[in-house]
């Protein structure tokens, strides 16, 4: 039996708050869910537990008694094993060796042997894999089923499953409950980070929900009303203020007819000329591809973009991995999207790139969008606010008619986060038509003209009258009614 | 700073190189400082040998600069050798078959425009099997080097086989497809200068040009890129017809200005060298003058120092080999600098 207990744990990443004195009890022989939004700290807290991270503050206690856990391998030797939602296994191992992977003996014997060894395993667990397969070519339901027969064959008794059904599909994810209930039954504990509701009340024992690194409840699920679960995870802080920019909606500038792309299944969207349609949700939920679709990058299975209005740009979510090209000039990440079209008056003539206009230009654009660097440093040294400025300017120095932006104040200060929420108003204002993706719930709240939730792969509008952080909260966990 | 940071490692590269390479040859008993006298004087000492210098280091420049492009964009091009070889082909075959008996001023640029094209069709083969088929090009050049270095092979010995049918060669080259010689000199002949004025050329497009840009970002971060509405697959196509046709220019030079025929083993391997070339070079299209210039000082100096110093010329493999390891391992522009 293994009860553990996690107190006052703190954890501090660079200027990010991870963790700020967040509890988390679990008792032997339960599923405890994970609860929070993004960046809430629930994949620090398990971590923690892990030996991943080390926490700043607070403690851990096995049993009652005062551990320390500092690798992986002191965890599973305590009886904690950690699934990632993608399985870390070795791709190009078969299932058999990724099962012997990390045992010391049993890499030394015959494969017949270890095929005969995995065979025993997977069958005890109902997953009818060979084990002679490479793991790389299994569906990733299968990679993630045995990524947890891994951890269980190296003898956890506690299992913690971060977020698995992100990446799996419905049919998918009923079979891992089913696992998760089996597990129980077999005397073992389970923690299980989920961001769906249904999830948490169909196998669930008790819930502990996190907000801004803190725990802010733990209860037993039976009996618990999802308002409140919604409202522990968003908060019940009043909308921020600022209004959101309520000027004049002009004709449809972007018109989205029935997306679908991977996990989105069939999105339809509008956005006005000056208007800021606002998509809140946790990741995982569609994003990625929403993202990736406007960017141009992933073709549609169905359905269609109309852009009505040109040109349209695109502020990337991940600033230092789609955004910028990091080893590029500040200046020459500013005019990347200008080269991509070929490179035209007045920046480049005859082709060629013309220094002294470019230097005015860039000049002109750092102090118009408060860009602290020089125009010829690599973007890789600008600080995280001004590699986002610079994302800023890039999308808005031509006046773009449309503009997609995802998570725009991503990791920033509070100046920053300001600085950037104001000019995307002003873009509104000026008549360029915003569609925000954002996880950030105040951000959505603080600038949609209209705001949906994405859940699922598909949007649902927040009606005009209950526009709080409750009925988003509910939304975001699939309360649709 | 800057300067220090361009030069000092590649310099340091070089000289630390050459001093593991002089341990060597005092181990071997061989007397260092007399084969670096031989070395020196067969690359530098008199004008032929300066001469010599010159006209090896052309390929490994235009090679040189083919391989540095193509990575600078993350495109592996290893193929340098084989498009090397099938630019010479398709020279020769224009130049003794095709259009033999053309008058001067038509033959000679014919002859080096296929060259260019062969190399650059070469070399986009190898950009078609990785854009559609996801092949990757560092395989699918290696491997089109051995086609091209035997289909070469297989033409002189049959199709370009030289009319009197002797020897393994083709025909030699009609005087109106041979680049003339410099007045007043032996060796230098007219495409020098212009070789000596790409690197300037390839400058100034990858680092004021639109195309440039495009190029580097796609090398330095493909995500990025495309998510700025870059097509990395065009970028990659584009970046090995230009390597391609880089190599493919050198080898037409080789057999239109340097040997006046085609046969097996026409390089000495330049293409291989090239790489080492572009390292050292820190895959700037200026600094590969100088490395590729040393590369073929070391080339033209290795049979001075194995007739007077009685060292074996294969040292001074051992040196560039040497050099291509330091330079490597000290050298290659980290990713983002």
């Amino acid at each position: 039996m293994l009860r553990v207990e996690l107190r006052d744990v703190g954890k501090r990443f660079g200027s990010t708050l991870a963790l700020d004195g967040a509890d988390l009890e679990i008792e032997a022989g339960e599923i405890h869910a994970l609860l929070g939004e993004n960046g809430a700290g629930k994949t620090t807290l398990v971590r923690t537990l892990y030996g991943l991270v080390r926490p700043d503050r607070g403690e851990i206690r096995l049993d009652g008694r005062e551990t320390r856990i500092d690798s992986p391998a002191h965890a599973l030797s305590q009886g904690i094993g950690l699934v990632h939602q993608h399985a870390v296994l070795a791709p190009a191992l078969t299932v058999a060796e990724n099962l012997a992977l990390g045992e010391k003996d049993s890499l030394w014997l015959p494969p017949a042997r270890l095929a005969q060894r995995a065979r025993t395993l997977l069958e005890a667990y109902d997953l009818a894999l060979d084990p002679e397969t490479p793991a790389g070519e299994l569906p990733v339901a299968h990679q993630q089923r045995l990524g947890i027969v891994r951890a269980l064959a190296r003898g956890a008794r506690l299992l913690i499953l971060d977020e698995p059904t992100a990446v799996l599909a419905p049919s998918e994810v009923d079979s891992l409950l089913e696992l998760l209930v089996r597990l129980r039954g077999e005397g073992r504990t389970v923690v299980f980070i989920s961001h769906k509701l249904e999830e948490v009340t169909a196998v669930c024992d008790r819930v502990t929900v996190l907000r801004k690194g803190r725990t802010v409840a733990t209860r037993p699920v039976a009996g618990l009303d999802p308002r409140e679960l919604g409202r522990w995870m968003v908060g019940v802080d009043p909308p921020p203020p600022g209004e959101p920019p309520g000027g004049e909606v002009g004709s449809v500038a972007l018109r989205a007819v029935g997306l679908q792309a991977g996990l989105l299944r069939g999105v339809d969207l509008t956005v006005g000329e000056g208007e800021i349609f606002a998509v809140a949700g946790i990741d995982g939920n569609g994003q990625a591809p929403l993202e990736e679709v406007f960017a141009g990058i992933r073709s549609l299975e169905a359905g269609k973009i109309e852009v009505l209005r040109s040109p349209l740009a695109l502020i990337p979510g991940d600033r230092q991995r789609t955004g910028l090209v990091l080893g590029l000039a500040a200046e020459e990440n500013l005019i990347l999207v200008e080269a991509a079209r070929g490179g035209s008056e007045p920046l480049f003539r005859w082709g060629l790139l013309r220094r002294s206009r470019l230097r005015e230009s860039v000049r002109e654009t750092f102090s118009r969008f408060d860009v602290q660097g020089e125009p010829a440093q690599p973007a890789a040294t600008l600080s995280g606010g001004n590699q986002q400025r610079l994302l800023l300017a890039r999308a808005l120095r031509e006046r773009p008619a449309v503009l997609v932006a995802i998570n725009p104040t991503r990791g920033l200060d509070l100046a920053a986060t300001g600085f950037i929420r104001e000019e995307l108003r002003r873009a509104a204002r000026s008549g360029t038509a915003v569609l925000l993706v954002s996880t950030d719930l105040d951000e959505v709240l603080e600038l949609g003209n209209r705001i949906a939730v994405l859940f699922r792969g598909r949007l649902y509008p927040v009606e005009a009258g209950r526009r709080t952080r409750e009925r988003i909260g509910e939304l975001m966990l699939g309360q649709v009614g | 700073m800057n300067v220090v940071r361009a030069w000092g490692v590649p310099v340091g590269a070089v000289l630390v190189a050459s001093a593991v390479a002089a341990i060597l040859l005092a181990l071997l008993g061989a007397p260092p400082l007399e084969a670096v006298r031989a070395l020196v004087g067969g690359a530098v000492g008199d004008s032929l040998a300066l001469e010599n210098t010159l006209v090896r280091s052309s390929p490994l420049l235009l090679i040189g600069l083919a391989v540095a492009v193509s990575f600078r964009c993350g495109i592996w091009n290893i193929g340098g050798e084989g498009q090397l070889y099938v630019g010479a082909l398709a020279a020769t075959a224009i130049a003794t078959r095709a259009f033999g008996s053309a008058p001067p001023g038509v033959a000679l640029p014919l002859a080096l425009g296929a060259g260019m094209v062969a190399g650059a069709l070469w070399g986009g083969l190898a950009a078609v099997l990785r854009v559609t088929r996801g092949v990757s090009e560092v395989l699918s050049t290696i491997l089109l080097n051995f086609i091209a270095v035997l289909g070469v092979a297989y033409a002189v010995h049959g199709p370009l086989q030289e009319v009197v049918a002797t020897y393994p060669q083709s025909d030699a080259l009609a005087a109106t497809a041979r680049l003339p010689l410099l007045p007043g000199t032996l060796r230098i002949h007219a495409g020098l200068p212009f070789v000596f004025l790409l690197p300037f050329l390839l400058w100034l497009m990858l680092f004021r040009t639109a195309a440039g840009l495009r190029l580097r970002a796609v090398g330095l971060s493909p995500e990025a890129a495309r998510y700025a509405g870059i097509s990395t697959s065009r970028e990659t196509v584009r970046v090995l017809l230009l390597s391609g046709g880089l190599a493919g220019l050198a080898g037409a030079i080789e057999v239109c200005g340097v040997t006046g025929r085609l046969f097996e083993n026409l390089s000495p391997g330049y293409g291989f060298t090239a790489i080492a070339v572009a390292l050292l070079a820190r895959l700037h299209p200026i600094g590969v003058v100088p490395a590729a210039l040393f590369f073929g000082a070391l080339a033209s100096g290795s049979g001075a120092m194995q007739r007077v110093a009685h060292v074996p010329s294969v040292t001074v493999q051992v040196v560039e080999a040497l050099v291509i390891l330091f330079s490597v391992g000290f050298a290659l522009p980290r990713r983002g600098s």
